[in-house]
């Protein structure tokens, strides 16, 4: 029977959401979805895939490709060669998958976030998602793919009953040439907001610095990280290391969340690779609406009050 | 340590709305510029700053036409010693492709090297591809998204990986093997003008790629380009003051950044 | 390492006239005539310290041996730029101009955007007879703040049937700044392609919107004998010759604020005043230190693209608000940095800021 090799990702003892969409990928495919797990007390919903292989490897030795290859050339060994492989476009699933492709000489599609299934097309992120290279096999055969998260995962379907569980044996979890020595939390000397997934940005139109603190407790909540624009910074209403703009620092953040900026073209060509930016201003006609996905028309400190309102609620 | 680098040189779309032509057959980049891959720059200053304390050379290696060769010109003003030019008018859609011949030309040329080092992805196909595929067929260790180099030390690498929100892996990594360099691992000297002219006087090695392309075809194809989803300018909110707010804390769930 | 400013280093007398003249000094670290002496001695200059220095150009004018210090310290930022040990911020703008070709990596195929808003269309200089190129200048090809100026100039020279061309994403930098952050390597690339493009097209005089790129085109542009003008020149003259006149008075207190390029640099002080002196109703008012001694808005010599760590006071502030204290409605100026900085301060004291062409815009 055609199955697709699901490699998952498990993260600290959690089965990581991205897993979906490798699921969802597979059964949009049309194939049985064989999933590959660590070992781990970690929850799986079972009744959406339809067999579980489980390594018996540790968390940390599935991070490693070197013995992952070793996994796959064994489950191929014994349930024959899948139709599709599939991982999730993760840090690790990437190393995973395109290691792996190297090793078997198999084909690759990364970051795919789409798939015509009558074509057999997919589709295929170019130049940060301006366009989609739409590819296919060229021949025949078993093929590759990471899979971009949020893509899939709603053709997740439920099977009505729990997938057995198989365990692979003889997995070495440890080998020569590469080894896991520790997991390390990203060091925090002072503020970084170039890091930062989400911030919290502040232009002059928050008014006063008796604003500040109210602001940063909004962030605290929101677990977002506090930026400003020049003005706020030359009035010492923040320190420098928290300026975003052509003199200060350049930010990529999933969230800019712009709270009283106007968006000078400073601040923001520090600011607009941004994946999503939210601006919040009274003025209508400030530029920042321009480059912004989402837009309040309004006072930032009123919004400010409002949501932790709803927060606090 | 000698290190061999992948640099590609890329267009930069950063601000470009993309134009397909051809029937969905292509994608005009004629009069975009063009310059080194974003991940490739801290890639070589990454493989330098080893060589600089450590001794030994930085090889770097580039595939495409005569243009690419600028980007050997950087390489080197940025401190590799060699530059590699693999001539191909037409750069193959497969990375397969590509790996293929860059490993032929490592073995056939006896090119020396105790790591390969590239960026991550490149900022024109993403593949995120080439390091992994090279480390697989040449059956080395890899690692990928290495975030900090923290010991060269005899016989094996102590990287830092980086995983996701903020946390990281250490791994010892046995030589030779494949680093794939992620950006923000260094901070990549300027290279003046004058730099890269002093640097036009080293000369650079040109291979026909085919040559070294050893019949692999490719194994996927790109059979046509598609502009995504249409998203237009800034959805402004409206409502009441509540609403507005509540649908903002929903955006702010469905990014992810907030639970 | 100093090169060809040595001899002229060895003949400073210290007297400080530089120093008393320079927009940085005092508040400070920078010390311009200590960077002097101790490159007559040869020791180190701290890395930090020459890019406080705005290029205003004044001690160079003001400087009794001939010195030239600011061009000294542009041989400093020159030696740093070699060794790659500069600010990111202006490595930034280098990489970007190098690629781009201009310091804010907007893309190059949208240079010519701005003339497409117009309601008329602005040809291809190739396409004029009298191949009069209006160069537009980075910042005012991409800023919508500043995008204005070249749409405003170029309205007004259509009105009054003078013909003119641009090059569009043809144009590059002019490299002024490029030149003074130290990165003359990269600045002899922008002037090869510029002027190479003013070649294949037979350009016969170029219109500058921007004091910088006028200077760099006017005085830096070696071997080029095409005529090099100010916009404001060419609309003091069209008033002279009652080819543009204004239709509406502009009853309002003006304060006209010098641009270093364009001012104490390249000696244009009346023009811009015979513009706005012709206005019927506008009060037209004089900061204490204007004209020669014009204080610098800190927007030159790379400092767009770059600030020192440092907290202190700006001009731009000090402008402002001897401005208000002299009972100015309106800022006027002729340059876009000018009008950028001037700005930011002027809107938190509830004082307009107005590039002269916008000025014109209300009259005519």
């Amino acid at each position: 029977m055609s199955y697709a090799l699901i490699v998952s990702e498990v993260r600290r003892g959690q089965f990581d959401e991205r897993n979906l969409d490798s699921i969802g990928f597979a059964n949009l495919a049309g194939k049985a979805a064989y999933l590959l797990v660590p070992q781990g007390d970690y929850a799986i919903d079972k009744g959406s895939v339809d067999l579980i292989i489980d390594t018996g490897l540790t968390e940390s030795a599935f991070l490693n490709p070197l013995v992952m290859v070793d996994a796959i050339t064994k489950v191929i060994d014994t349930a024959g060669m899948p139709d599709l492989i599939v991982f999730t476009h993760s840090s690790s699933g990437v190393e995973l998958a395109t290691y792996t492709a190297g090793r078997k000489a198999l084909p690759i599609i990364t970051d795919v976030s789409g798939y015509d299934k009558n074509e057999a097309i997919f589709y295929k992120s170019y130049y940060s998602d301006k366009v989609f290279g739409q590819f296919r096999k060229a021949k025949e055969g078993p093929v590759i793919v990471t899979v971009r998260s949020g893509s899939f995962r709603e053709f997740v379907s439920d099977r009505g009953k729990a997938a057995d569980t198989k365990a692979l044996e003889g997995i070495s979890g440890s080998v020569e040439g590469r080894e896991f020595i520790e997991y390390v939390e990203e060091a925090k000397t002072g503020v970084d907001i170039t890091k930062a997934e989400f911030l919290l940005s502040l232009g002059r139109g928050i008014g006063n610095k008796d604003e500040i603190p109210v602001y940063e407790e909004l962030a605290g909540i929101l677990k977002a990280t506090i930026s400003g624009s020049r003005p706020v910074i030359d009035k010492q209403w923040l320190p420098k290391e928290r300026q975003v703009g052509t003199s200060g620092k350049t930010v990529k953040p999933k969230v800019y969340l712009a709270m009283g900026i106007s968006g000078a073209f400073q601040h923001i060509a520090g600011m607009k690779d941004s994946d999503c930016i939210i601006a919040v201003n009274k003025d209508p006609d400030a530029p920042i609406f321009q480059y912004a996905h989402y837009g309040i028309i309004g006072d930032a400190n009123k919004v400010r009050d409002k949501l932790k309102d709803i927060l606090k609620g | 340590m000698n290190i061999v680098v992948f640099a590609k040189r890329v267009a930069a779309t950063q601000e470009e709305e993309l134009r397909i032509t051809g029937d969905g057959k292509a994608v005009d980049l004629s009069k975009i510029p063009f310059k080194m891959n974003d991940w490739d720059n801290y890639a070589v200053e990454e493989a330098v700053k080893i060589v600089e304390a450590k001794g030994g050379t930085v090889t770097a290696i580039t595939i495409g036409n005569q243009d690419s060769d600028e980007i050997l010109r950087r390489a080197i003003a940025m401190g590799a010693k060699d530059g590699f030019l693999m001539e191909t008018v037409e750069v193959s859609d497969d990375p397969a492709v590509r790996v293929e011949a860059i490993s032929n030309l490592l073995n056939k040329e006896n090119i020396p090297f105790d790591a390969v080092f590239t960026g991550v992805q490149a900022e024109d196909d993403q593949f995120a591809a080439t390091g992994g595929i090279l480390a697989g067929k040449l059956g080395i260790p890899y690692a990928s998204m290495v975030i900090g180099i923290d010991a060269v030390e005899e016989g094996h690498f102590i990287v830092r990986r980086e995983l996701e929100g903020g946390l990281q892996e250490r791994i010892k990594v046995k030589i030779p093997c494949v680093l794939s360099i992620q950006s923000g691992i260094n901070e990549p000297r300027y290279v003046s003008i004058m730099g890269i002219r002093k640097a036009s006087k080293v000369e650079r090695k040109t291979f026909k790629f085919n040559d070294y392309r050893a019949g692999q075809e490719a194994m996927i194809e790109l059979v046509r380009w598609s502009y995504p989803e249409k998203k237009g300018g800034a959805k402004i909110l409206t409502g009441e003051m509540d609403g507005i707010c509540r649908e903002l804390l929903g955006i702010l769930k469905e990014k992810g950044v907030y639970q | 390492m100093y090169g060809e400013n040595i001899k002229r280093v060895m003949t400073c007398i210290q007297c400080g006239k530089c120093t008393g003249s320079c927009p940085e000094s005092g508040k400070t670290p920078f010390n311009i005539r200590m960077i002097i002496r101790k490159n007559q001695f040869q020791s180190d200059i701290e890395e930090y310290i020459p890019w406080y220095c705005t290029s205003c150009g004044a001690c160079t004018i003001r400087c009794p041996r001939d010195v030239k210090p600011s061009e000294v310290v542009i041989g400093i930022r020159s030696m740093f730029v070699e060794e790659g040990q500069i600010p990111t911020q202006i490595q930034k703008a280098l990489e970007n101009t190098f690629v781009q070709k201009n310091p804010w990596g907007r893309a190059r195929t949208k240079r010519g955007d701005w003339s497409e808003k117009l309601d008329f269309s602005v040809p291809h200089v190739s396409e004029t007879l009298s191949k009069r190129l209006l160069f537009t200048c980075c910042i005012q090809a991409y800023d919508p703040r500043c995008m204005v100026i070249p749409q405003n100039i170029a309205k007004i020279m259509n009105s009054c049937d003078i013909e003119f061309g641009i090059l569009g994403e043809e144009e590059a930098c002019c490299g002024n700044e490029i030149r003074r952050i130290g990165e003359g390597g990269l600045f002899e690339e922008l002037l090869e392609e510029n002027k190479a493009m003013f070649k294949e097209y037979g350009v016969q005089e170029i219109v500058t919107l921007s004091p910088h790129c006028m200077n760099a085109l006017k005085k830096e542009y070696e071997g080029s004998d095409i005529k090099v003008v100010h916009y404001t020149e060419v609309i003091a003259g069209l008033i002279n010759e009652g080819r543009l006149k204004y239709k509406k008075p502009y009853p309002r207190k003006v304060i006209y604020h010098d641009p270093c390029f364009l001012g104490k640099q390249n000696g244009i002080f009346d023009e811009p005043r015979e513009i706005l002196g012709a206005i019927d109703g506008l009060t037209l008012l004089e900061f204490t230190r204007s004209r020669e001694v014009s204080l610098c808005c800190e927007g030159g010599g790379g400092r767009m693209f770059f600030e020192v760590e440092t907290q202190y006071r700006r001009n731009s502030e000090v402008r402002v608000e001897e401005a208000l204290s002299k009972g100015a409605e309106v800022i006027a100026t002729a340059c876009p940095f000018c009008v950028m900085t001037l700005e930011e301060k002027a809107v938190e004291k509830g004082l307009q800021v107005k590039e002269l062409s916008e000025i014109l815009m209300e009259v005519i």
